[in-house]
């Protein structure tokens, strides 16, 4: 019987192993290859699984329309599994074995930093799809989401101007996205003239959840009406902090939370009605009104029903998982541009491409690897789904160093790029 | 004309705690006496909560509905496109004073710019299309029904945008329309919608519009909470329009009614008026001690009344952070119990797994993830939603839960555990394997993102003395808390299955020759420990998220933490560890010298120092087994 119950487990395990493994494709010489490097289990997977599903359908699509220049795309899928170590590991993997033409992929920025050593010194080239922090330029990544000043500054300038609050209380997780958004919106509403004593700020470990006295806090903060939240909260410890804020009776006319970290997708996993009315602040969401949109959110579900992703129609698209997806036709658009797929090449074509994007038109930046994006913020609504109460005129041009953080002007010069062959 | 169904019930103080530290050498005439309270007065708790759901109950039929006609709305609003700035503020006041809640809805599209103007009609657009062409149309919506305007066709009317004339508010417009939307809010029947009207309208700089209508709801809102908030928006509107060089008296009169109020909303603005107030007071000149009051310039004994006005400010400060100080401390105590009631519910299932039977089942938390899986299942069979709700769901996921988490358990054990008696070390991986195994089928079967939503009686609290607010799913966490211990109790001390349990942990080669099926109480008890670990993670899904690998970051380290510190193999060790660490994490965490406060991060390192120190002194826990039972 015994043997019995082992073969049963370890044929589970190998079950379970084989989902995860590689996704091992003939290759072929009608081909290029592209690395996809998103965790596909552990923390992050909740994340990322969503972008890994969306590149695949970006290449779908691209080779359904014939390819890049002729050759289809092939995908390499690997899971670093939200190892950060593993991170470097799996990039080296994908540039030295598979010798992909190009890398999408990384959530968190220590995923982001632990694999950048690995792209400088091979010069590859990443797509990296997730709103940031910034203070980093390095000619071997494209940063196709927000940084600081496409995201937390508008959104600040917005709780001042619009909703005319006095008062701000920056909660965040205890990593570096928070602490350096935080410094930025600190010194940002420091210049705007907001005393000290109106700035409270706030951490919090990782997958925290008993957020009793926090919110305790917090209500005797915006007792005099005129404060709001700005939350750097991420993953699931949001789902017990709104519950908590709603349960305490606070509402968001007490005291409105602006997140950055919540976005359509996190929403699927939360009890919604204790969220509506609180706002977030993104470069796209699943309700804007466009007819291109419309049709990337249809095909989108349609993706994933079709290939038994979990979810199925259910699915929604949000800020990265827009980024990842227009990653995928920038840098198509950069070979074809180049004629080539040599990294050098391709790095020079992207800069200053305009390109349509599912939100709408938009822009890499002529110089320093990050994109041009519309701002907009959104109401959360019972349905789980953002209500567009704001959008920025026209496209607002990315940062890649604060100038609120480097008040004198002078910025690190960029990191990575060609290879020198002089010391050959 | 609305009908008012209850007489106003009294207002209850229901705590008055007053004291008045702040002592200076010279006197006045503001005797403490006068200012004090009326004599504390108990008021059940009890009473409070049936008089409230049945104020919650009234407040439903209340007030009738205030409807105007609909063509003076659209009059009104078609004023908003017309180029008289001075006529587009009455237009809205108008509209906002009006009590037709209609309205609301109409400000906020034409706070967004979703109003446009279209053959000198006012319509709503929300939704716009392009051709092929790049010309853009827009999808005509009804202004008061939000119905589609039809066409001839009997389609909804696609107009191109450049037919149509844009009403855009200005950024004055659009923040007058902000405190308009409040205005309409006070005549809703929904009393958490009337409620976050009449404290906005209080809050700074104070819809003035809002007086009339706030004086009557003090006198006759059937909700307690409601006549309170608007007393104290009324005072706060007030206190900002008196000034007190003008009017001292009525000023100080509206502080010390908010001192009395122990109005937390007006902390904020009677400090700020404190301060600058003390501003003044040290400018004065210094007076040596003792001297007569007789002896001053006249223009000194003049400038000697602020400090007059700055103890009157000081006594209401304190009067209402004293109270404050009160609530805090009475939070952070259920605070404390709420938290330490989810780490028992935690840990009692592995307490009887790992404490009783010496398992170190690191699938612990995977199991109470199943728990809160089985109880997502209950909701989508119930068809649950946050829009058309069916609470029973709620109640009918408890035992499945359970049963769910226990047959899960149980299959571990029959195929894993059972072997590794003997070999705790060996136990411990195979069941973080089995953790690992768990965690990836579910997120293959679930995805990542998936939300419980809450039964509706779950949400919000209830106000148990002013400011105090507890919730009802902490609530219902700590009677579940309390009946899982009752539940093992009664089960291990006055059943045979209990007996047997015990029998077979305390010595299995006795309880073998004495005819009990030791094989199959083993298996029993851990399935009975994993369906215990089931209703944690049911109970968790009211205060917490659901995902795949929720075992893992938020349960298997704090369960052992309480077993360890409690002592294995003993409930009331659970019992104890849990509450203590709950009310110490929660005691330490808002602990502060100045400016700095200790916070979440450190209070967690803080509580893991403390309880390695204890673990030295006590290293069998806080309740050791004894005598011979110490040794197995």
């Amino acid at each position: 019987m015994f043997r019995l119950y082992s073969i049963v487990v370890i044929g589970l395990l190998l079950f379970v192993v084989g989902m995860l493994g590689v996704e091992e494709v003939d290759a072929g010489h009608h081909e290029v290859k592209i690395g996809v490097l998103h965790s596909l289990s552990g923390t992050m997977a909740i994340s990322e699984t969503s972008l890994r599903d969306v590149v695949l359908m970006a290449v779908e699509e691209i080779n359904a329309a014939g390819g890049v220049m002729g050759k289809q795309i092939e995908p390499v899928v690997v899971d670093p599994a939200s190892d950060w170590d593993l991170f470097a590991e799996k990039a080296k993997d994908l540039i030295v074995k598979e010798e992909v033409a190009v890398v999408f992929g990384c959530w968190t920025s220590v995923s982001r930093k632990s694999v950048l050593p690995v792209f400088e010194e091979h010069n590859s080239l990443l797509f990296y799809p997730v709103q940031y922090e910034g203070e980093e330029q390095s000619l071997n990544v494209f940063y196709t989401a927000a940084t600081p000043n496409q995201q937390l500054i508008p959104a600040a300038e917005y709780m001042m101007e619009e909703v005319e609050a006095k008062k701000f209380y920056l909660l965040g997780t205890d990593y570096v996205f928070p602490r350096t958004a935080n410094k930025v919106l600190k010194a940002y509403l420091k210049t705007k003239g907001v005393p000290d004593e109106n700035i409270v700020e706030e951490y919090t470990p990782f997958h925290h959840q008993d957020y009793q006295t926090i919110v305790g806090k917090i209500k005797k903060f915006a007792a005099g009406g005129d404060a709001c939240v700005l939350s750097t909260i991420n993953g699931d410890s949001n789902v017990p902090f709104y519950k908590e804020f709603a349960n305490q009776g606070l509402t968001s006319d007490d005291c409105p939370i602006m997140a950055f970290s919540v976005a359509e997708d996190e929403l699927r996993a939360m009890d919604v009605p204790p969220l509506v009315g609180h706002l977030a602040a993104w470069n796209y969401f699943q309700s804007v009104n466009t007819p291109e949109n419309k049709k990337f959110v249809k095909n989108f579900k349609a993706f994933c029903e079709r290939n038994g992703l979990p979810g199925g129609s259910k699915r929604v698209t949000d800020d990265p998982i827009e980024a990842a997806y227009f990653g995928v036709y920038v840098w198509k658009a950069a070979v074809e541009k180049a004629g080539s797929f040599d990294v050098d090449k391709v790095r020079e074509a992207v800069y200053g491409l305009e390109f349509d994007a599912p939100g709408g038109k938009k822009m890499m930046h002529a110089s320093n690897q990050h994109t041009l994006k519309p701002v907009y913020i959104g109401e959360i609504k019972k349905n789980g789904q953002f209500k567009i109460i704001y959008k920025s005129d026209g496209l607002v041009s990315p940062d890649s160093f604060s100038r609120y953080l480097h008040p004198d002007g002078k910025y690190p010069a960029p990191t990575g790029g060609p290879k020198e062959k002089a010391g050959m | 004309m609305c009908l008012f169904l209850v007489p106003p019930l009294p207002y209850f103080p229901v705590f008055s705690f007053s004291r008045f530290p702040f002592s200076h050498p010279l006197h006045f005439h503001v005797s403490h006496n006068e200012l004090m309270n009326p004599p504390y007065s108990p008021m059940s708790r009890i009473c409070i909560i049936i008089s409230l759901i049945f104020l919650q109950i009234i407040g439903i039929l209340y007030p009738c509905l205030a409807e105007v006609d609909d063509a003076f709305i659209r009059s009104e609003v078609h004023k908003f496109a017309g180029d008289d700035a001075a006529a587009r503020k009455a237009a809205i006041m108008t509209l906002a004073q009006s009590g037709d809640l209609r309205v609301e809805a109409i400000l906020e599209s034409y706070k967004l710019g979703e109003l446009y103007l279209w053959n000198g009609e006012v319509v709503l657009c929300i939704e716009t299309i392009e051709d092929e062409d790049f010309n853009e149309f827009c999808l005509l919506s009804d202004l008061l029904t939000s119905e589609p305007i039809l066409d001839a066709d009997g389609k909804q009317a696609q107009i191109p945008l450049e037919e149509l004339e844009e009403i855009s508010p200005s950024r004055a417009e659009r923040k007058l329309t902000n405190s308009a939307k409040f205005l309409v809010r006070l005549s809703s029947p929904d009393p958490e919608i009337r409620m976050s009207g009449v404290k906005k309208c209080g809050d700074p700089p104070g819809i003035i519009e809002g007086v009339p209508q706030l004086e009557a709801m003090v006198q006759n809102d059937p909700v307690k909470k409601i006549r309170y908030i608007a007393k104290e928006s009324l005072l706060l509107i007030r206190l900002s329009r008196t000034s007190l060089e003008q009017d001292p008296d009525a000023h100080l009169e509206i502080v010390r009614e908010l001192g009395e109020m122990k109005s937390l909303r007006g902390l904020p603005r009677l400090q700020e008026m404190f301060d600058e107030l003390m501003i003044e007071v040290e400018a004065l000149p210094d007076f040596e001690e003792g001297t007569d009051i007789e002896d001053l310039e006249p223009a000194d004994v003049e400038a000697l009344g602020i400090y007059k006005y700055a103890i009157a400010y000081k006594y209401a400060i304190n009067q209402i952070s004293n109270y404050q100080g009160f609530v805090g401390g009475v939070g952070n105590i259920f605070r404390g119990l709420s938290l330490g009631s989810v780490l028992i519910l935690m840990a009692l299932g592995l307490a009887i797994t790992f404490g009783l039977m010496g398992v170190i089942n690191m699938a612990h938390g995977e199991l109470m993830m199943i728990g809160a899986y089985a109880t997502f299942e209950m909701q989508r069979l119930f068809g649950h939603t946050p829009d058309s709700p069916s609470d029973w769901y709620y109640v009918a996921a408890l035992p499945v839960s359970f049963l769910a988490a226990a047959f899960v358990g149980y299959l571990i054990e029959l195929s894993v555990v059972r072997h590794l008696y003997r070999r705790p070390l060996e136990s411990l991986l195979a069941t973080w394997g089995i953790g690992l195994l768990l965690i990836q089928l579910v997120r293959l079967r679930y995805g990542d993102n998936i939300g419980v939503n809450a039964p509706t009686w779950a949400r919000g609290g209830l106000e148990v003395v002013q400011d105090l607010i507890v919730p009802y799913s902490r609530c219902f966490i700590i009677v579940l808390c309390g009946l899982c211990v009752l539940l093992i109790y009664y089960l291990m001390n006055y059943t045979k299955l209990g007996l047997r349990m015990r029998a077979t942990m305390q010595n299995r080669n006795m309880a073998n020759s004495m005819g009990v099926n030791t094989q199959r109480v083993d298996r029993y008890t851990f399935a009975f420990g994993s369906g215990i670990a089931g209703v944690a993670g049911y109970a968790w899904t009211l205060i917490g998220g659901v995902t795949p690998d929720m075992g893992q970051n938020n349960f298997i380290i704090d369960s052992f933490l309480v077993v360890v510190t409690g002592g294995v193999g003993e409930l009331i060790g659970v019992i104890c560890a849990g509450l203590g660490i709950g009310v110490l994490t929660k005691v330490i965490e808002p602990l502060g010298i100045g400016s700095m406060v200790v916070g979440a991060i450190w209070a967690k390192i803080l509580l893991l120092i403390i309880i390695v120190g204890f673990i030295q002194f006590k290293p069998a826990g806080l309740f050791a087994p004894k005598g011979r039972l110490s040794d197995v």
